[in-house]
């Protein structure tokens, strides 16, 4: 079993015209789904990351220079990430197809965490 | 585990209660509308959505918390701080709405003390919604939005406006609120018994959406109905405003939901009240509604909504049949009050069953030029009905194609079908024998 990381990006305006009812029902959805790799033993880890752009660190010509960012051309912003662990990037990929976070617009980055064959 | 997560995903994670989102949004709104003053009922309503997306944002990733509803209250108290600090144009208020706020703060840790803070304020915001400077379907549209928690595209789907319309008359609501200079208290004395008298039609006409079905969205509907139930319980439930017509409303409209599930078959179809399973009614229901059929029976006072909970109870209380004669006085009673066409027609129909389809046909045909009806499905159905009674099926053909011109529903439009088949199956099968 390997590691993997779900880097789970959104566009958190496309939320403010969602209602009450609508918010319930999105955070069941996705509570269901975390609930499912959890009892599966697949969850490492969930965070979310603060609202804020973030800092991005540089080092031109050897001095630092930190600036607020990352700012890309998409409105996605990096809003939080899962751990889990799988046999394969397939069964991975396949964890996130029912992701509700899709279905939302939002897109999922998969990465395996690389153990140096340790 | 990390404190300030609530039930990891995957643990026997909390489960959130139905509309419990929506219910509390409409409490918070209630409570900085209090809070910030009418005025500002645009700003309560943009710090509350904040902090439901908030939750949106963080409980997919920590789980549901403990306890959802101080979670939510917390996060939108801070946000209407965090308001009061940036926002100039508080200046001289920010203050003293910042203690108020924190008061509210304090009693979060008390559920009981809390419920009763926030149902007050709730109580107080349909008031507000009702108020005399507001033109009835904007009482209706500012209600479910502000305390129902309904958005725009909901409304709109309800009372089957366009979500631009609705947009629309939301936000001339709260310009005209603002213009009035509407105060979040309750009205006293007689200025109580009219806006009472608006509170309540608005909960009646929320229903009534709701119940009929005319078309729509059928999810949407049944909220409806759960929602004006709710509103007439605290009307009803709470001191000053607790007359006996809320107690008459919410006894009408608990006999009536407590049919809701045996209205339809599992087809989807309409299932006539003769024909329902009584075994399906909801008898919690009905036991509610007999509770605050009681209660409003103190005092001097019979409204509309008396008469037509006796109604209701009349058919809920029967077990096997309908004692039609005691419903039928009741109609007569029901149309000395309030003489519309609709009661008239409903009239028609206990008539029938008490004197037979020709004396019912006979006030049809007085209410056939009525303009209030000539939209209405029902009255060419009933006289199908009738008609098809007396054995005239040519004629019930002719007014079950009618009523099928007009605007109803899909499971209205089968039922309507199938009895217009059921007629004309028989005019075929006659004339068969006739040229035979």
């Amino acid at each position: 079993m390997a590691k993997y990381m779900l880097l789970l990006h959104d566009d958190p305006t496309s939320f403010a015209t969602l209602s009450p009812e609508q918010i319930q029902k999105v955070i069941e959805k996705y509570v269901a789904w975390g609930t499912r790799l959890k009892q599966a033993g697949l969850l490492s880890e969930s965070h979310k990351l603060t609202d804020e752009p973030g800092k991005v660190v540089r080092a031109p010509g050897g001095a630092v220079r930190v600036t607020d960012g990352p700012f890309s051309e998409t409105k996605e912003i990096l809003a939080g990430y899962y751990v889990i662990e799988a046999e394969s990037y397939d069964r991975a990929v396949d964890h996130t197809r029912d992701c509700p976070h899709l279905e939302y617009g939002g897109t999922i980055e998969v990465r395996q965490v690389d153990d140096m064959g340790a | 585990m990390d404190p300030a997560r609530g039930a990891p995903p995957g643990s026997d994670a909390h489960q959130l209660v139905d509309h419990l989102f929506r219910n509390r949004a409409g409490q918070m709104v209630a409570w900085l509308t209090r809070v910030f003053g009418p005025a500002r009922l645009g700003l309560a309503e943009e710090v509350v959505q904040d902090a439901l997306v908030k939750a949106l944002q963080q409980w997919p990733y920590s789980g549901i918390p403990d306890n959802p509803a101080a979670w939510l209250l917390r996060v939108a108290r801070n946000g209407a701080l965090d308001i009061l600090r940036r926002d100039v144009s508080f200046r001289g208020r920010a203050g003293e709405i910042a203690a108020e706020i924190a008061r509210t703060g304090d009693a979060s840790g008390d559920p009981i003390a809390l419920d009763g803070l926030l149902r007050d304020d709730e109580l107080r915001m349909i008031f507000l919604c009702c108020h005399p400077s507001l033109p009835r379907d904007a009482r209706v549209a500012l209600s479910l939005k502000t305390v129902g928690g309904f958005s725009v595209a909901e409304i709109a789907r309800a009372l089957l406006a366009s979500d631009a319309a609705i947009a629309q008359r939301l936000v001339r609501a709260k310009r005209q609120l603002r213009d009035a200079g509407a105060t979040f208290e309750l009205p006293g004395g007689p200025d109580l018994e009219v806006r009472l008298e608006s509170v309540l039609e608005v909960i009646y006409l929320l229903f009534n959406e709701g119940y009929s079905a005319h078309a729509g969205d059928d999810l949407v509907r049944l909220d409806l109905c759960g929602e004006a139930l709710r509103l007439a319980r605290l009307v009803a439930g709470f001191g000053t405003t607790s007359a006996p017509a809320a107690h008459a409303l919410t006894a009408l409209i608990a006999f009536q939901a407590a049919r809701m599930p045996a209205r339809v078959d599992g087809a989807g179809d309409i299932v006539l009240l003769e024909q329902q399973d009584r075994a399906r009614w909801d008898p919690g229901l009905i036991a509610l509604g007999f509770a605050h059929l009681e209660r409003s029976a103190a005092g001097p006072v019979m409204t509309a909504y008396h008469i037509q909970a006796a109604i209701a109870a009349v058919h809920a209380g029967g077990v096997t049949a309908t004692p039609w004669a005691t419903v039928l006085q009741l109609y007569d009673d029901l149309l000395a009050l309030n003489p519309s066409p609709v009661v008239a027609l409903n009239r028609a129909v206990a008539l029938s069953k008490v004197a037979g389809p020709a004396r019912a046909l006979e006030t049809i045909a007085t209410l056939e030029n009525d303009p209030a009806l000539a939209n209405y499905y029902l009255l060419p159905a009933v006289k199908g009905r009738l008609l098809a009674e007396t054995g005239d099926r040519r004629r019930a053909a002719t007014a079950f194609r009618a009523a099928l011109e007009r605007p109803c529903s899909q499971p209205e439009r089968r039922w309507l079908q199938q009895r217009l088949a059921e007629v004309e199956g028989t005019e075929a099968t006659e004339s068969t024998k006739e040229r035979n």
